[in-house]
């Protein structure tokens, strides 16, 4: 493939095709010098849990990107879901239950944000802002101040999903670290592999071109979201079983922003067309590496926003300064 | 003004759209441009009005050398650039257009709309047209649109109007009017450059004339010493090339493959045709004939309002999706490559493969050899020049960006091709290419039509050409009928203003 390449040209293809690779394996050196004992598997393996819950999320967010749309109501779907979810649990004792109410619960907000979109022909800006807004208002009058508390008798049963893990000798994977690149293999597969993920490309690229292929682009569109409400559940599933008691106003508050500033590092257009399922799994795992550089510099934690805001801004200018430089233009 | 162009060169990526071009204009002359589309006209004109600063080359006025960045610029060293495409705002209206950036202000900074609006209303007066500056944009006829947007370009004083095809949607007495104004102008110092691929406009118009082709200036001279004969011989450079479409072979059968009856849609009535296996359809008619519109209708991407569509022996319903049509067997390669075609960020591979998963595709993951082979099959066929199709589609030149569509549309085995506008933009020796394919296409059975406004392409390929006016079909001519001038007289309407008057 690149053996008619000059080794200039080739060299300047291997960068732009795994730019997310490179930067990933720089900031892993960076984060080794500052932390000598970083591969160490412990902290391996918490990074993974702790990119988890805004790795599902980030996943959809992808697909929703890639089709040149945004979700930015997924902060607030996962604030509706798990305070309702957690309610459920202690109603019913059951975990399977739960389970499925998040899940379902999940598919039904991303289609009504999908319905607006691709129906309604709302731009998904404003239609993800409304329906943030009202799943964000509704949680919060039904928790009326006080957060939602798991107080079920499966207490024990429904913390070990977030905190237990599978035993191989001496250690011990995280069932989240196993969900987390289960989904992103999975996800790869839907994008690489399978006629809904090309044609998420190519609405993407050009609706009127991807139209004219024959393509159904309101059910692309319905179809992203609805993916994405879903993985909105089951984050929520697990996000409830991590902290076991969640707080209507500040649950899954910034989880749009974090979403984004993945999918954004990971190298996909945030116009649409372009973009790999890797490059985000990388991206989220390369944003919670900066939060913990971040930390243990001893930036307060109320910058995180900050800085959500400068990768974001920082990785797009990046990927438009590399397209003029390639075509000429933007795009 | 003198303007001089001198070793003018631009490139897109890696096609060299003009090169090293010399280009002069004398004060008061109105010098017509020709060539084939995909010469270079277009870009050529663009260089001089700001849109593209060029790769290499030199702009002189009067002498002085000038460098446009800017469309901004070049207006106001005066000079106008009356586009092809209508590049007018709908939603606003006719005045706000006619002064969109360069709006008049009272002497608080408001906006002046009475003295805009007279301004407009003398420029209209002018050319003898009835258009209230008032008006919506949208609800303007194409050619009303392409009045606005010549009165633009006589609003402001200024010393060269670039016009590029501007009578394309106008009738005998507009284009007359036209000249009219044009030739007051001359007479005022004002020079013009006149895009257009009516001989016979350009003839009585133009004083002088420059031919360019493939990017390059071929010949110029005095439109009084040369006939169309040899102008036309000169934009097409190889004679021979046309020969070989001379002696196309009518290769229909009996079989009706899609069959047409009393089909109405936003802007055509009535039309009805039968087209068969093996046969080659031209549909032809001015911007706003409702061409555009019926080659959409018949491939499902607007509805209709009423009519009968028989596919294959199958009624296509009314409003039934795109994708019903093309599993029933359509295929559309559309017009307009760039905005409907392609889809730009995907790879050449992906691209091609769109059609054949989109309609015979079945199971879940994409068997990738599978993929590879139909790829290989079609750009084999095709003759795509490609090093890596892992490559963007745009890294391709627009002959080859419409062969890998066409492939696309070829692995779905449709049994009508539609081609819409195909060769838009195209270089003339893959125009040639694509002919070929067409008549191949014909030859292994395929039944096509090929929606276009250029004579010379129907010509080559079509056994007989339906010329819609305003939305009916206003004649039919067999391959033996067809003239450039029959059909330009009848997608003028010209017909029809005769039996007006008598």
């Amino acid at each position: 493939m690149l053996k008619d390449l000059t080794p200039k040209t080739a060299a300047k293809k291997l960068v732009s095709e795994y730019s997310c690779w490179l930067s990933f394996i720089l900031l892993l050196i960076l984060a080794l010098i500052v932390n000598h004992n970083f591969l160490r598997w412990t902290n391996v393996s918490n990074i993974f849990v702790q990119s988890s819950i805004t790795g599902l999320i980030a996943l959809g967010m992808s697909m929703v990107i890639s089709t040149g749309l945004i979700d930015i109501s997924v902060g607030a779907q996962v604030a509706i879901i798990s305070g309702l979810g957690i309610e459920v649990l202690n109603k019913t004792n059951s975990i399977l239950i739960m389970l499925l109410f998040c899940l379902a619960f999940g598919l039904v907000i991303g289609l009504i944000n999908g319905l607006l979109i691709a129906k309604g022909r709302m731009p998904a800006m404003i239609a993800t802002l409304a329906v943030q807004s009202a799943c964000r208002s509704i949680i919060n009058q039904l928790g009326q101040g006080g957060p939602f508390s798991v107080n079920s008798e499966n207490y024990d049963a429904f913390r070990k999903i977030a905190a237990g893990g599978i035993q191989l000798g001496s250690f011990k994977i995280p069932f989240l670290m196993i969900i987390f690149i289960v989904a992103s293999i999975l996800f790869h597969i839907i994008m690489t592999r399978t006629r809904l993920g090309k044609h998420i490309y190519a609405v993407g690229s050009n609706e009127t071109s991807a139209r004219l292929a024959g393509i159904n682009v309101d059910r692309v569109k319905i179809a992203v979201f609805v993916i994405t409400g879903f993985m909105c559940g089951l984050t929520s599933f697990l996000y409830s079983s991590r902290v076991m008691s969640v707080a209507a106003a500040s649950t899954g508050n910034l989880y749009e922003m974090d979403a984004i500033a993945a999918v954004a590092i990971g190298g996909t257009s945030m116009n649409g067309g372009k973009g790999k399922i890797i490059g985000t799994f990388l991206g989220v795992l390369m944003f919670k590496m900066i939060n913990n550089m971040l930390t243990m510099a001893n930036v307060p934690t109320f910058l995180n926003g900050a800085i959500s805001g400068a990768i974001i801004i920082i990785a797009v200018l990046l990927q438009n300064y590399q397209a003029i430089r390639n075509n000429g233009k933007l795009g | 003004m003198l303007l001089e162009m001198k070793g003018i060169v631009m490139e897109f990526g890696p096609v060299r759209a003009v090169d090293n071009v010399d280009f002069t204009v004398h004060p008061g002359e109105i010098v017509g441009l020709l060539g084939e589309n995909g010469a270079g006209k277009s870009t050529l004109m663009n260089v001089l009005a700001g849109t593209y600063p060029p790769v290499g080359g030199e702009i002189f006025l009067d002498g002085k050398k000038v460098r446009f960045n800017s469309a901004k610029q070049a207006m106001q060293h005066g000079i106008r650039f009356i586009h092809q495409e209508l590049n007018l705002c709908d939603d606003l209206k006719v005045f706000e257009n006619l002064f969109l950036a360069e709006e008049l202000r009272t002497k608080f900074g408001l906006l002046d709309k009475k003295e805009m609006i007279r301004r407009s209303r003398e420029a209209f007066e002018r050319m003898k047209v009835d258009i209230d500056p008032e008006a919506v944009v949208e609800t303007l006829q194409p050619a009303e649109k392409q009045l606005v947007e010549i009165a633009r370009a006589l609003l402001f004083k200024c010393e060269l109007i670039i016009m590029d095809e501007p009578s394309t949607a106008l009738s005998t007495h507009e284009i007359e009017n036209l000249f009219e104004i044009m030739r007051q102008l001359r007479e005022d110092g004002v020079s013009f450059i006149y895009i257009s691929h009516k001989m016979p406009e350009l003839f009585e118009i133009c004083d002088n004339y420059s031919v360019l082709r493939d990017g390059r200036l071929i010949a110029s001279g005095k439109f009084s010493d040369t006939n169309e004969h040899a102008i036309t011989e000169l934009m097409l450079g190889h004679q021979l090339a046309d020969d070989s479409f001379a002696d196309k072979q009518y290769r229909g059968t009996e079989e009706v493959v899609l069959s047409v009856r009393n089909l109405c849609g936003a802007n055509f009535r009535n039309v009805s045709f039968d087209l068969h296996k093996g046969e080659i359809i031209a549909i032809t008619g001015l911007q706003g004939s409702g061409r555009d519109t019926l080659a959409d209708a018949l491939f499902g991407a607007v509805t209709c309002t009423s009519g009968e569509v028989h596919l294959n022996g199958k009624h296509m319903k009314n409003g039934s999706p795109i994708i019903r049509h093309m599993k029933a067997g359509i295929a559309m390669v559309p017009r307009a490559r760039k905005e409907r075609g392609i889809l730009n960020t995907l790879s050449i591979y992906d691209n091609t493969s769109m059609g054949f998963l989109n309609t015979k595709f079945k199971g879940g993951l994409i068997n990738i050899k599978e993929e590879q082979k139909r790829f290989e099959r079609q750009t084999k066929t095709l003759k795509v020049k490609t090093d890596n199709p892992r490559n963007p589609i745009t890294s391709l030149s627009g002959g080859n960006q419409q062969k890998v569509i066409l492939g696309r549309w070829l692995e779905t085995e449709a049994d009508v091709l539609l081609f819409d506008n195909p060769t838009q933009g195209i270089d003339v020796g893959t125009k040639y290419e694509i002919y070929h394919l067409i008549l191949r296409l014909a030859e292994a059975g395929k039944a096509i039509i090929v929606f276009s406004a250029e004579f010379p392409e129907i010509h080559k390929v079509a056994d007989s050409c339906m010329v819609l006016y305003k939305g009916q079909v206003n004649a039919v001519l067999s391959r033996e009928e067809m003239s450039e001038k029959l059909v330009m007289y009848y997608s003028t309407g010209a017909n029809l203003e005769g039996e007006k008057h008598a």
